[in-house]
């Protein structure tokens, strides 16, 4: 799922000239006996973790490493300055403000840095540490305890928990998955899981996301220009679409995304979720002024949320009365039958909160990286016509298109929309050989970490074909994890990939996609998209 | 209303679990053993299989279960005591339910692994050719007196 709060704004061009971490770097180059440049060769990791080794064992070799296990104060990083911090590099124009190329500062601090890097002194936030090490993410992922705790959106905490906590906590545990943690986290997620993740859940959904997918289509078809290519709010159509399916899942119900009118209820809740998508990055980015008082962003934010809840409640009703009726299967009945009314509204109410545009973007990425791969697309076009050979998509037919599901694979390792993942430590932890005090957020790189040539060969190449024969090419399954790992894993995993696979399929089956302008550059907007109008060619079929 | 709902939501539950998982309802049953942990649905005739799970420290265990059941619902069902199998109650977010198969029995299984359990066995520890999950390997009666592996450290984010 989506991170948002670890965004952060970062002097991008700057950096590397900088020279403020010297010392730190200095003292790194002395502890490690290697005596190397370390913009070439980060220093090594102690207790580098390896595949197929417990995590018990790994844990005692560190206990007998003993002295070797360095102190938080040891790790490498930009130095703060005495009362500024590292915030002031945030600062627009002074800092080099530059939130949506983190991912290229994310580039840069790994080669200046080393594996891990910290970053203190970020004034009203924890210190970070960003980890660039696939075999540290798997020990810390393997070793987490029964409720991780995953650093969150601070605005949707307060909502929860204090402006509407009549409503989330009128039930014990109930709060949702978004934003909680602990014992109340654990209780919901588990309720909800079982349902959602089983593998089943989705495919029951393969012709409903298909009908959606099939008027995404058609509708690409009518707004095209003159020059049969995609408008430039091209985006805004893919997002509609993801709202439309998930509607469709979440609450049973057609909203009519793509010939919505003013004011119909579907109108209200896609402005609704479009506000906070708008107001969500603001409040998070910037500095908090809600936290003191009630900004007019901030009421709009509310406003939205209040909106998405009382929809939501309101189709949660409908879903009652008709499980009551008959006996028709549905997430959403599955839900209230599995876990209450109560459950099945605030899973539905957090899975649009983290679920359009984490979804569209992905989409919408895959079709960009096809339309310039006319190969790729023909490769696919031949599976998909031999699975389908001229029916329509029935439920199993994506499982018998590896290839399909690989393409999404290899732009979600390329171009992950969540550009990393994070957890705030429960306990004193050891990572890089570094000890790392509780409540440091760490937040692991997977896009640096799945683009680099260290854990996956040929990596600047976009090859499906590595998702296929694993042998050929080398890769660690820790280092690309779009939808995370382990007990916090993406809630909705198995709607997205079934929604992306359908309407990529239908997409190439229709069309075949072309992209005739300037490469766009992908930017973290808080999800990492191509910045630009994306403009395919679309020629029918 | 509310409260209401709830009620009903709750009685209906139930009532609906029945329906599936059991087929025919039982008004005397304890319900403990009809919303088990286990995915197991209950069978009327029993066909009892013996399974064999070899621990990595050494252990032997063996159990029986009956034809329709997964591994993990053996291990659920027998309270096996194997330290943190199965955390995702058998949906396929971890891969703690890995075990490993000789490659006699791995050709018999009567499904190939899917595409989310491949993902998950793509994460597991010690990965081998005859890897599968647990919980996705029903029990046939061609499979009496399977041994599998339990492979060092079954230990995983849910542990």
């Amino acid at each position: 799922m989506r991170r948002r709060a670890f965004v952060v704004k970062w002097p991008l061009e700057r950096l590397s000239a900088r020279s403020l971490g010297t010392s730190n770097v200095a003292k790194q180059a002395a502890d490690t006996s290697d005596i190397g440049n370390l913009s070439t060769r980060p220093p090594a990791c102690p207790a580098q973790g390896q595949r197929s080794r417990s995590t018990h064992a790994v844990a005692s070799v560190l206990e007998s490493l003993g002295p070797a296990v360095k102190s938080w104060d040891e790790v490498p990083g930009p130095k703060p300055l005495p009362l500024l911090g590292n915030t002031w590099r945030f600062i627009p124009y002074i800092g080099g403000y530059s939130v949506e190329h983190v991912d290229q500062v994310c580039l840069s601090l790994r080669k200046q840095y080393g594996k891990c890097v910290k970053m203190a002194g970020l004034l009203g936030r924890p210190d970070m540490l960003f980890v660039f090490d696939a075999g540290e993410v798997e020990r810390v992922f393997r070793g987490e305890d029964a409720a991780p705790h995953r650093p969150s959106m601070p605005s949707l905490n307060y909502y929860k928990h204090e402006l509407r906590k009549d409503f989330f906590g009128a039930e014990k545990h109930c709060a949702g998955v978004i934003a909680v943690h602990g014992d109340s986290w654990a209780a919901f997620r588990t309720k909800v899981s079982r349902v959602a993740l089983s593998t089943g859940a989705a495919a029951q959904y393969t012709e409903q996301v298909g009908e959606v997918a099939d008027a995404f289509v058609n509708r690409v078809r009518e707004i095209r220009n003159s020059e049969s290519e995609t408008p430039s709010d091209f985006l805004n159509e893919v997002h509609k679409w993801s709202l439309e399916s998930l509607g469709l899942i979440a609450l049973d119900t057609r909203l009519g995304c793509f010939e919505s009118r003013e004011g119909s209820e579907s109108q209200r809740l896609i402005d609704a979720v479009n506000t906070f998508f708008l107001c969500v990055g603001e409040l998070e980015l910037r500095a908090p002024w809600w936290r003191i008082y009630p900004t007019t962003m901030f009421k709009k934010y509310v406003a939205a949320l209040d909106t998405i809840l009382s929809v939501t409640l309101s189709h949660v009703e409908r879903a009652l009365q008709e499980c009551r009726d008959n006996d028709s299967k549905s997430l959403l009945q599955d839900l209230v039958a599995a876990a209450g009314p109560r459950v099945a509204a605030v899973t539905a109410l957090d899975m649009f909160l983290v679920g359009i545009d984490t979804t569209s973007n992905a989409v919408a990425s895959t079709l960009y990286q096809l339309s310039q791969r006319p190969d790729v697309q023909d490769k696919l076009y031949k599976e998909i016509s031999s699975v389908l050979k001229g029916r329509p998509l029935r439920a199993g037919d994506v499982a018998q298109m590896p290839y399909l599901k690989a393409c999404i694979k290899e732009v979600l390792r390329m171009y992950p929309v969540v550009i990393g993942n994070g957890r705030q430590l429960t306990k004193d932890t050891i990572i890089c050989g570094y000890n790392i005090p509780k409540g440091t957020q760490v937040i692991f790189q997977h896009y640096v970490m799945a683009n680099s040539e260290e854990y996956f060969s040929k990596a600047s190449e976009f090859r499906p074909e590595r998702w296929l024969q694993r042998s050929t090419y080398k890769h660690h399954a820790f280092a690309s994890l779009p939808f995370g790992f382990g007990k916090r894993m993406c809630l909705g995993r198995r709607f997205a990939e079934l929604e992306m696979q359908i309407v990529i399929c239908k997409m190439v089956n229709s069309f075949k996609m072309e992209y005739h302008h300037e490469p766009l550059e992908y930017h973290v907007h808080p999800m990492y998209t191509p910045n630009g109008p994306i403009r395919i060619k679309l020629i029918d079929r | 209303m509310f409260y209401k709902n709830i009620l009903i939501s709750f009685f209906k539950s139930r009532s609906s679990y029945l329906r599936t998982y059991n087929g025919v309802i039982t008004t005397f049953g304890n319900y403990r053993s009809v919303l088990p942990l286990s995915t197991t649905r209950l069978a009327l005739k029993d066909e009892k299989v013996k399974v064999t799970f070899n621990l990595y420290d050494g252990r032997k265990i063996e159990a029986e279960g009956k034809v329709g059941d997964t591994l993990l619902d053996v291990v659920v069902n027998n309270d096996l005591d194997i330290d943190g199998y199965g955390a995702c109650e058998g949906t396929v977010t971890c891969s703690t339910c890995h075990v490993v198969f000789k490659q006699e029995d791995f050709d018999r299984l009567a499904e190939e692994a899917g595409d989310e359990e491949r993902d998950m066995l793509d994460l597991a520890y010690g990965l081998t050719d005859t890897s599968r999950l647990g919980c996705q390997v029903t029990l046939t009666k061609e499979l009496d007196g399977l041994e599998v592996k339990v492979p060092e450290s079954v230990n995983d984010a849910r542990s």
